[in-house]
């Protein structure tokens, strides 16, 4: 059976406990105790995040400054267990206003606890839906909705979209000005081998979406991936379009989307929620546009000083620029004094991290600024062990520019009332893991 | 069950102790009771919710108990569902009180809001107190009959509840019945969802005392219920549908049509954004093709692009979950997965319980066309400031080593490894050459040049030290100065703490001993007569075992200690296909995180040393009880299934000796007049007076020779006539015992 919990905790650091429910009487009461003594207390804490003491298996997760903590006893279903947690924690920031951490638990327990209630019972999980929810849970919570104004909304209508179908969009919504905006946020994932040829890349994009739109609108989403553009080119048997098409290795949608519709017509319409939300997540690996180029040489002079020259080459196009550019490379435990010249930005010595950390604010494309440092580095004796270089680790973000190439062709809106819409699409690319070894 | 076992835990300093403050709230409680005063209700929620918060760190406040349901007369929503989750906390631990609970619990069950009627029954069911049974089930009736919808989801569940605390009183009530047909007439979704996960749990317990009950569970898996799920599965919340698909994936479908229907019909449900619904979907996906082997292969090519995603998105818990399921599929079909083997490359940011799977996965993935990448890969992970992870590197280096044919360059890498000159990276190696020797003998001379120039001094874990002297023991003809390397590490036998050290040392001495004779004479003396001195049972008795087999007949002594040895083709596999087969069913579950079966974690008896769960209560958390925890995953939990313990090599030997076995009696006893056995005395010793074949005599003459000194009362049943082995053992353990200690070997000292 896939209860996806017995009780959960949330704890702070030390160990106290800031909210416990218990859904099911198959697991006791000190399962904190059991928790904060076999795993919080010993070197387990962050191994594995599944474990099993005793008869039952805890699940935690770290989020900010808490740990959540889920008991079963059961054979539970983990994937669903995790995915509960995550979406309790998004429901809980869309309640709290964005943060989710210690102190605004305590300053919101009473609420945590209600929605605990109704996201939850005995185990299985219910409307998690922060829509939904938010019509009868409010953070002033004087009245119920249904008896509060019995006029303004009718009963039945009102429940049915507490436990309906159409969970994700209450009707009777109305805007002064219909706007969407569109965001399309690419995280590079890379690793590259010390000769410069590249071992693993892949993009993950999402598709997030902000509705302002009144009444129950239709929407229709075009991108240029290329199975899409042959269906299209199918149906209206005429030619492909030159332009750059692109293959997208997988696709997940937000559960607004007609999968029936993409699965037959390859295109993504859907009915979306009010507010903002993620529309759809993809994952490429074929063809993906590196938009740095990290060209490191590290040379160890003796056994006290470091040559450490690295140049970034930009390969975007010459109008744009990135932002928030960090660079940091990794320099032995041991160094004692830095310095740096750079064609372009700031760099200094960070003791903390052991890196040499250079920060470019504003990266225009096609240039390629160096930095070039010597580190001396304090002798110890009899200390044989060589020093393992840790990657160059990168970070930044290009406004404008996708690395899989993906571009919104279209996005019709189409409502009964047959209103005009403003649309925004915003393209954003932001690093993932951009690890360059040396 | 939780409250009162947590009231008696002393309050963690940071606390308030809570005494005065729980005074305190209880007349400021009873003040507000009575009061209509307007703004009262402002003034009881700051009230409410200071007693939450001390339930919530521990405090036990079940004191104000009366004054709790006393101030509970309100029609403030938020007043009553902290009242709610007080009682529902505290009325377990006082059924007494619990009883004033229920007269208003009872009558908000029928308040016009149906926010309120749902909120009183999911509380009245929850109060957890089997005498009070009788008054829930007439709510409940009228709950699952109610116009609303939200009370009707909230009253499924509370039978389930019902079930839980009186099993017999839900039955006869016939509440599963009418959950049957809510489940099949119901226009809500989530009514019907929890219709089916209420019936699942209530027909799966009754099951066993009760045939209709087991018929009707058979009946949830019928063809027109599956159908009429499966065709309104989109309606069904993302958490419904994973609870419809694993009903799903325990159908048989009649034919292969009805199979590739469902597959058609849930094909778009692996594009879902929740991870959890994209392995249930996978999970029928596998089940039903289980049969039909091409399709079941097409399945797995289908299913890897999700899983993929999956992985790569979302936080590394989820991604965690996810790629244990992948690493089930990847340990499954490992030739499906080879060409995707970069997706497993580690991130160095990323928590070692990824990492680990990753390089699992690797291992397993590697063949012919990859491995150069994946080794090569792997080094840099070995070259790792990451200890633990260097390790694990190692490791999976010699498991791809394993399964090679080519090992050549492989070799080469791991002999790279040694001179790292690194502790803990010759630690792993030195296991690993020695379990690549085994396999492959024939890379002997390669290895033995570079192993024999590492100082055992710089080898200090066991486990590697007990690898370094089997080599030196195996190969002692090739390695120089072996014997002396031997000597050395016996002189030092007092400061030898790892049995499996000492054991192994036994073990290589006598081979060396074999090969090398003059040279090791001594050695052999001192390891055999440490050995008998060893406080450890299994060192003593291995020593005597050795000292007997010596003295009886040496030629036989080396058949057993130094048989020719054939190449280990494959090493055992740790789990069964049995046991694989069965995770493999339950699949999306914690059985496949745990890579164990279900039952060897929830069954009782299966759970090991560690006990707690049902008496929690007076759970005892002693510090040291830390140490018998069973870890699920623990790093070094991963030895085993290198197989590199001693517990193998000692395989290894005991079938060598029961392949003697046969040898060992009758035939082979006037054995020691054959030439070889006369040459090697000989030349062991120079020994002069008859070794005319007469045991007792060349037994004496080893003493000499061992300088063992011993009192010439040789063992008494020197005469073994035809030995049989015998399968059981006739003797328990601790007669055994007793008749051991009596045999005469006190001679030692």
């Amino acid at each position: 059976m896939p209860v996806a919990a017995s009780a959960i905790y949330f704890l702070n650091l030390r160990g106290d406990v800031l909210i416990n429910r218990l859904y099911r009487d198959d697991v006791g009461g000190n399962m904190v105790d059991a928790f904060r003594m076999h795993i919080m207390q010993t070197k387990e804490l962050g191994t594995c995040p599944v474990r099993q003491i005793g008869g039952c298996s805890f699940f935690y997760m770290r989020i900010s400054n808490v740990y959540i903590v889920i008991v079963v006893s059961s054979n539970a279903n983990v994937a669903c267990a995790f995915k509960f947690v995550v979406e309790a924690v998004s429901l809980f920031k869309s309640y709290f206003g964005g943060s989710f951490d210690e102190d605004a638990i305590r300053n919101n327990f009473v609420l945590i606890y209600e929605l605990l209630d109704e996201i939850m019972d005995f185990g299985y999980p219910q409307n998690l839906s922060p829509e939904i929810l938010k019509l009868y849970i409010t953070q002033e919570g004087v009245r119920s909705p249904f008896s509060s104004k019995p006029s303004d909304k009718p009963v039945p209508n009102a429940t049915l979209q507490v436990t309906g179908a159409v969970g994700w969009r209450r009707e009777g919504l109305a805007y002064k000005k219909n706007e969407v905006f569109l965001d399309i946020v690419e995280s590079v994932n890379l690793l590259m081998s010390s000769k410069g040829s590249v071992l693993r890349c892949d993009v993950t994009g999402k598709i997030l979406m902000k509705c302002f739109l009144s009444g129950m609108p239709d929407l229709k989403l075009g991108l240029n991936d290329k199975i899409g553009l042959e269906k299209e080119s199918q149906i209206k048997s005429r030619p492909i379009k030159s332009g750059k098409t692109i293959e997208l290795d997988d696709v997940t949608f937000h559960q607004c989307v007609n999968l029936t519709r993409f699965n037959s017509e390859k295109t993504v319409s859907f009915v979306p929620p009010d507010g903002e939300f993620e529309l759809m997540k993809y994952r490429i690996t074929e063809g993906v546009n590196l938009p740095f180029r990290v060209l490191p040489t590290i040379k160890e002079l003796g056994r006290t000083r470091m040559e450490v020259n690295v140049k970034v080459k930009s390969v975007f196009g010459p109008k744009m620029f990135a932002l928030g550019v960090v660079i940091k490379v990794p320099v032995p435990k041991q160094t004692a004094k830095t310095s740096f010249q750079v064609t372009s930005g700031r760099a200094k010595y960070n003791a903390a991290i052991d890196c040499l950390v250079w920060k470019i604010r504003k990266f225009p494309g096609q240039t390629e600024p160096t930095m070039s440092a010597e580190v001396e580095l304090i002798s110890t004796m009899g200390d044989k062990k060589s020093w393992t270089r840790p990657p160059i680790q990168m970070e930044f973000q290009v406004p404008m520019f996708t690395a899989s190439g993906l571009r919104v062709r279209f996005l019709k809106v189409w409502e009964k009332s047959g209103y005009n819409t403003v649309e925004w699409v915003r393209y954003i690319t932001k690093a993932g893991s951009y690890e360059i070894r040396c | 069950m939780a409250p009162p076992g947590q009231a008696q835990r002393s309050p963690s300093p940071s606390q308030p102790s809570g005494k005065g403050e729980v005074s305190d709230l209880k007349a400021q409680l009873r003040q507000l009771a009575g009061s209509r005063a307007p703004g009262v209700d402002d003034s009881k929620r700051d009230l409410f919710k200071k007693v939450i918060s001390y339930m919530t760190v521990g405090i036990d406040v079940s004191s104000v108990f009366g004054e709790m349901v006393m101030c509970s007369a309100t029609s403030d929503i938020v007043l009553k569902k902290m009242c709610y989750l007080y009682v529902g906390n505290y009325a377990k631990g006082n059924p007494d009180l619990a009883l004033l609970t229920i007269n208003f619990l009872q009558r908000d069950c029928k308040d016009e809001d149906p926010m309120i009627r749902g909120l009183a029954l999911r509380s009245l069911c929850s109060l957890r107190v089997a005498n009070l049974v009788e008054y829930l089930v007439g709510p409940l009736g009228s709950g699952l009959r109610d116009g609303n919808s939200y009370v009707r989801t909230v009253a499924v569940i509370g039978i389930l509840k019902l079930y839980h605390i009186s099993a017999v009183t839900c039955i006869d009530a016939d509440f599963p019945a009418m959950l049957k047909r809510l489940m099949l007439n119901d226009p809500d979704t989530q009514v019907i969802a929890n219709c089916l996960a209420a019936l699942q749990e209530i027909w799966t317990l009754e099951a066993s005392n009760s045939e209709e009950a087991s018929r009707e569970r058979e009946a949830l898996l019928s063809k027109p219920l599956i159908y009429y799920f499966l065709n309104r599965i989109k309606e069904f919340s993302e958490w419904a549908q994973s609870l419809v698909l694993e009903l799903v994936a325990k159908y048989v479908p009649s034919d292969n049509n009805e199979i590739f229907d469902i597959m058609n019909l849930l094909e778009d449900r692996l594009q879902h954004a929740n991870g959890a619904v994209v392995l249930a979907t996978i999970k029928v996906f596998l089940q039903l093709t289980l049969s039909m082997n091409d399709v079941h292969q097409q399945v797995y090519e289908r299913i890897k692009a999700p899983l993929l995603t999956l992985v790569s998105s979302g936080s590394p818990e989820q991604s965690y979950a996810v790629l244990s399921h992948l690493h089930l599929l990847v340990m499954r079909a490992p030739i499906l997965f080879s060409s995707d083997y970069k997706h497993f490359y580690c991130q160095y940011n990323e928590p070692f319980y990824v990492k680990k799977l990753k390089l699992e996965m690797l291992t397993a993935v590697a063949n012919e066309s990859n491995t150069y990448e994946i080794v090569t890969e792997l080094c840099e992970y070995a070259a790792n400031v990451d200890i633990p992870m260097a390790r694990e590197s190692i490791r999976a280096v010699g498991k791809i080593a394993l399964q090679q044919y080519d090992v050549n360059a492989i070799v080469d890498r791991l002999l790279q490894f040694l001179e790292m000159e690194k502790d803990y990276v010759t630690a792993e190696t030195l296991v690993l050459v020695k379990d690549l020797l085994r396999k492959y003998p024939q890379w002997s001379q390669d290895c033995i040049a570079v192993v024999g120039n590492i100082s055992s001094k710089n080898v200090q874990e066991p486990k590697a030290k007990a690898a370094l002297i089997w080599m030196l023991g195996e190969y002692s003809q090739d390695m120089h100065d072996a014997p002396y390397i031997l000597e050395s590490l016996i002189e030092n036998w007092e400061d030898e703490h790892s049995s499996e050290v000492r054991l192994h040392l036994l073990t290589a001495v006598m081979k060396c001993f074999f090969k090398r004779p003059p040279e090791t004479q001594k050695a052999l003396g001192d390891a055999l007569a440490a050995g008998l001195a060893d406080f450890h049972q299994d060192v003593h008795d291995r020593a005597l075992f050795y000292y007997r087999l010596l003295q009886y007949n040496v030629t036989v002594a080396e058949r057993v200690v130094n048989p020719p040895k054939q190449a280990v083709s494959v090493f055992a596999d740790t789990q069964s296909s049995e046991i694989k087969d069965r995770i493999f069913d339950e699949f999306n579950s914690l059985s496949v995180v745990y890579q164990k079966p279900s039952y060897m974690f929830t069954d009782k008896e299966h759970r090991g040393p560690f006990e707690f769960s049902d008496e929690l209560g007076n759970l005892s958390i002693g510090a040291d009880a830390a140490d018998t925890v069973v870890p699920a995953h623990q790093v070094d939990a991963n030895d085993k299934d290198l197989l590199l313990s001693t517990s193998e090599t000692e395989k290894e030997d005991g079938r060598a000796l029961s392949s003697n076995g046969s040898a060992y009696s009758a035939p082979l006893y006037d054995a020691p007049a054959s030439v070889p056995a006369s040459q090697i005395q000989s030349d062991l010793v120079n020994l002069t007076s008859g070794l005319s074949g007469h045991v007792p005599a060349a037994s004496l003459a080893i003493d000499d020779l061992l300088g063992l000194g011993l009192s010439v009362t040789p063992a008494p049943a020197p005469s073994p006539p035809s030995l049989s082995l015998n399968p059981k053992a006739v003797l328990d353990p601790g007669t055994f015992q007793q008749k051991w200690r009596q045999l005469p070997i006190s001679l030692t000292q």
